[in-house]
């Protein structure tokens, strides 16, 4: 894997306030504030599909809000995401279970470089919560038809779920119930702009958590 | 109000595939598509805020009941919805309403500019369907605390206020002020990014919005009559 210093999605990196009203800092600061309030068994972290997750009544029958946190940020890359652990998301709670769901906004970096991203959280959470197992989900597919960022997610999953394979404390899931038809296309029901899930497409997704737990 | 040539919020553009997946074409594509398939009565056309809106139960309950479309599309601009309302997704359908969403993401433009491309479109919108009624919505306030896109989205608001009477058959309906607490701040439970809406934000948009639109429907006594017959 990558050193550090050479992959830009393994470097902690905070994002910008472009458009300037500060409100990925502001979700940081009340994430951070909520690791001092509760003590979640599950903390889920990573991009809009783990932000948007919650949203949709279906996962609230599968994780009570009591005992889990959910620390997703639309937009976030692998870099955003450790900069927000690095950075006190991971402080004063002590979950079961971390579930890592980030890769899909790396753009412009190769898959090893992502898949090193994704391993370099996962360290970071084995240090910070030697106790918890760290879930990694596979990046889902995505564009209506086969394209370029397909191929990238899916080697992501494959570098990652190698690299995971020698680790205890941590594992690869594949959430995906195959979301790519056999005319390679994904449907608009299950992803309403061919990248985020529609309800139909997280309750497709929560069969896979139940035929795996 | 600036002359369309010489305001870039109303210059229709398309979205360039900057990421690879093409996804932004392949939504425009299946709007149109859409167009072909069915006859509504309202069309929902805007950004993220009315794209969002589709997948909750709020539009099962609301809005797919008033046989309504929804042609919300992440990200765009004015001149993105211009395009897309000059390119196909206006054709072979003829909505009574339609709701319009959109400004909060023209960045690079100014609160005049941002309200001139809506104006634009309302006007593009009366011309390619003289019978509907044009529902403009105000823009929402965003940012936890106050910030500048607040008062940039709140003088657009005013801006619209002024200019859309003068369109006639076009309405405006601004809930900017159900967000607000009084210490200034608005609540993730409200808005769980500070910008979009959770089911609970919605719900607070949803009603008068609702009752506006069944007002509207019910304007033509005679086809409804006609319908239940």
């Amino acid at each position: 894997m990558s050193a550090e210093a050479s992959n830009p999605a393994a470097t902690p990196t905070p994002c910008e306030d472009s458009q300037g009203d500060g409100r990925w800092m502001s979700q940081h600061v009340r994430f951070v504030s909520e690791c001092k309030e509760r003590e979640p068994d599950v903390v889920f972290v990573g991009d809009s599909l783990v932000q948007l997750m919650h949203q949709f009544g279906i996962w609230r029958q599968l994780f009570s809000p009591l005992h889990c946190l959910n620390f997703g940020i639309g937009g976030d890359a692998t870099q955003h995401v450790l900069w927000r652990l690095s950075n006190g998301e991971l402080d004063n709670i002590s979950p079961k279970v971390v579930v890592l769901w980030v890769g899909t906004n790396n753009h412009g970096h190769t898959a090893e470089q992502i898949a090193g991203g994704i391993m370099e959280i996962v360290q970071l959470i084995h240090n910070k919560l030697p106790n918890a197992h760290t879930l990694v989900l596979g990046v889902l597919p995505r564009g209506r038809v086969p394209n370029p960022l397909r191929e990238r997610n899916a080697e992501v999953n494959k570098l990652v779920q190698d690299a995971l394979s020698s680790l205890s404390h941590a594992s690869f899931f594949n959430v995906d119930p195959g979301f790519v038809l056999s005319d390679g296309s994904i449907s608009h029901q299950d992803m309403y702009d061919y990248l985020h899930l529609t309800a139909h497409g997280y309750q497709a997704e929560k069969l896979r958590w139940y035929t795996k737990h | 109000m600036s002359g369309d040539d010489l305001n870039p919020a109303a210059v229709p553009q398309p979205v360039e595939d900057r990421q690879g997946d093409g996804r932004w074409m392949s939504q425009h594509t299946r709007f149109m598509q859409e167009c072909k398939d069915g006859e509504p009565e309202v069309l929902f056309v805007g950004d993220s805020m009315v794209q969002l809106m589709k997948q909750y139960e709020i539009w099962k309950e609301m809005f797919s009941p008033l046989h309504a479309l929804n042609f919300g599309l992440a990200g765009d601009t004015t001149c993105n919805v211009l395009w897309r309302l000059q390119n196909g997704e206006l054709e072979n359908i003829r909505p009574k309403v339609v709701v319009l969403w959109v400004g909060t993401n023209n960045h690079d433009h100014t609160a005049e500019q941002v309200a001139g491309g809506i104006v634009a479109i309302a006007q593009l919108l009366t011309n390619r369907l003289p019978k509907a009624k044009i529902v403009v919505l105000g823009l929402l306030p965003r940012g936890e605390q106050p910030n500048p896109l607040r008062e940039k989205n709140a003088a657009v608001n005013r801006l619209l206020r002024s200019w859309l009477p003068r369109l006639g058959q076009t309405l405006f309906l601004d809930v900017s002020n159900e967000f607000i607490h009084s210490d200034g701040t608005i609540s993730s439970q409200d808005m769980f990014d500070y910008l979009h809406l959770t089911p609970a934000g919605y719900n607070t948009l949803a009603k008068p919005l609702s009752d506006l639109l069944l007002q509207i429907l019910e304007e033509t006594p005679e086809e409804r009559r006609a319908s239940l017959v």
